[in-house]
């Protein structure tokens, strides 16, 4: 089942980490942004491979966006 | 009453339930076991004594009637006198509509009880089965509440649901294990099993419901300043942070709600202890108005209940924006500020690395009666960080540097500003911040810290904030 990462703030995204196509386990770190003057790891909920990343770095994501799709 | 024996072999049957949740020995039921659809029973969970009751879902569904409340109402009677914990086993779907008002007011009756213990006795709710109106509310005025794998909590079940709204959704989405362990907050413990289920309820009753003698004079120290990362800016799972201040790894409440604040029972030193901590991995650890509830029911608690309480501090504010303004940030946030403000059992603030704004406040400060407060090394405890501070401070001077200079300039007014507004040594000459200590060492100062406070218990009561 595909899982969708959610951003929970307000954020810029300062770096993607895993591409599309990778296996990622839960807890592994998909992408980081920056809010609140810290840089937030954003992890993997469950393992999978990463199916889509809709995010680029330096763009500014809302409070439920989705940044990456986990299958 | 009378009527047919109720079924024996059906794993739902109270009296296999309650067997399983209390010690074999001194298993003792304290009321009859015939139609009535509820079963009460005195023993101890690991010597302790406890008082627990179990609906029967193997007679009306576990409806509850005028009887079988009389029971949970005799139940809590003995466990306020006993003064020992009290465990309900629900899997029931509510009032019995037959009995009409009467069974209303019976139900009622369970939550006035159960409101007049708040506070004295420890109150643990497992939910195994579907548990619906007045079985949904008992549950949610007590102290913790753990679900079992087929739990179901709501106001109305389906049916209703789609008669009335014409909505459709079944039993787990509308109240099971991920609406009540993530949404709502409901929950406070998913179980995977009825048997882990019983474990955590008595793993429960007995930290909050038995004083052991402690060795807080023989706790060790263990390695923590490793779980930082090296960057100030990088956020990481405060978790692990939690579980080496803790004998063994505690026993965490509402894990997955309001992520951002992690609050754990566990033991120190064989003391029980509730942790809070903020959880820089979530929203920057940031405070937000639920997480401010939820820690402030958490202290609460544990007042209640005489837990001394670790308070581990890494918070960059309050959450800011629209959402969480007309969330009531400023409304539930206060309830954590009252929470630690009235606490009265040993409360120790340890601060990692960051205590901004009113955040720093909330956070169990020494204007808020904390018992000590101690900070690592490189700490910071500030109305907000140096640079922002410089950037409103000197908003018309730094307009006038060159931008290629203005990098340069901040950094050398923020660090000219730590000297006088921020910074450790600052925070200790106001008598904010009373030690400095190493990572390393934090754990022997948090448990001198407790043993030094007397232990103290507050005199109020824990409503569901």
């Amino acid at each position: 089942m595909a899982v969708e990462i959610q951003a929970e703030m307000v954020a810029n995204v300062w770096q993607v980490v895993a591409q599309e196509g990778d296996d990622v386990a839960e807890g592994d770190t998909v992408l980081i942004l920056e809010s609140m003057k810290m840089e937030i790891p954003v992890l993997a909920e469950a393992a999978g491979v990463v199916a889509e990343v809709k995010v680029t770095e330096g763009d500014v994501v809302q409070e439920g966006d989705v940044l990456a799709v986990i299958a | 009453m009378a009527g047919k024996p109720p079924r024996e072999s059906d794993p739902r049957n109270p009296r296999l339930r309650l067997r399983a949740l209390l010690d074999e020995d001194g298993y003792q039921e304290v009321s009859a076991y015939d139609e009535s659809g509820m079963l009460a029973a005195i023993g101890t969970a690991d010597g302790a004594k406890v008082v627990a009751f179990a609906s029967d879902p193997t007679v009306q569904g576990g409806a509850m009637g005028a009887e079988g409340c009389d029971v949970v109402v005799r139940a809590y009677d003995r466990a306020v006198a006993e003064n020992c914990p009290i465990i309900g086993i629900y899997h029931s779907g509510g009032a019995r509509l037959q009995e009409g008002v009467g069974s209303l007011d019976a139900v009622g009756r369970i939550f006035h009880a159960m409101i007049l213990a708040s506070g004295r006795v420890p109150q643990i709710s497992v939910v195994l089965g579907p548990a619906a109106g007045g079985a949904a509310y008992g549950p949610a005025l007590t102290d913790v509440v753990i679900l079992g794998p087929e739990g179901r909590i709501f106001v109305t079940g389906p049916d209703v649901v789609r008669t009335v709204t014409g909505e459709t959704v079944d039993m787990a989405r509308l109240g099971g294990p991920e609406p009540h362990g993530r949404r709502s907050g409901v929950v406070h413990v998913i179980a995977d099993s009825e048997r882990d289920a019983f474990d955590k309820a008595r793993w429960l009753a007995e930290l909050l419901g038995t004083q052991v003698e402690s060795r807080l004079d023989e706790v060790e120290d263990r390695p923590l300043g490793e779980i930082l990362p090296e960057s100030p800016r990088r956020a990481y799972d405060v978790r692990p942070l939690v579980e080496r201040v803790l004998d063994t790894p505690g026993l965490e409440l509402h894990p997955k709600w309001a992520p951002n604040i992690i609050t754990a029972l566990g033991r120190l030193g064989g003391q029980a202890v509730g942790v809070v901590a903020n959880n820089p991995l979530r929203l920057g650890g940031c405070l937000d108005s639920l997480s401010a509830e939820k820690a402030a029911r958490f202290v609460r608690m544990c007042d209640a209940f005489g837990v001394p309480l670790v308070v581990l501090v890494d918070v960059p504010g309050y959450l800011p924006g629209v959402g969480q303004e007309w969330d009531g940030v400023v409304r539930r946030g206060a309830k954590l500020l009252h929470a630690f403000g009235e606490c009265v059992v040993p409360r120790v603030t340890v601060v990692t690395r960051k205590a901004y704004g009113g955040a720093y406040i909330a956070m169990n400060s020494r204007s808020l009666g904390a018992t000590k407060v101690l900070a690592w090394p490189q700490a910071q405890v500030a109305v907000m960080g140096a640079v922002a501070a410089v950037r409103i401070l000197h908003r018309r001077r730094l307009s006038q540097v060159p931008d290629e200079l203005k990098e340069q300039f901040e950094l050398e007014l923020a660090a000219e500003h730590e000297i006088v507004a921020g910074g450790l040594p600052k925070a200790m000459e106001l008598g904010v911040v009373d030690e400095v200590v190493s990572p390393d060492a934090t754990r022997t100062a948090i448990a001198e810290a407790i043993r030094e406070a007397p232990a103290r218990r507050g005199a109020h009561d824990n409503i569901p904030l």
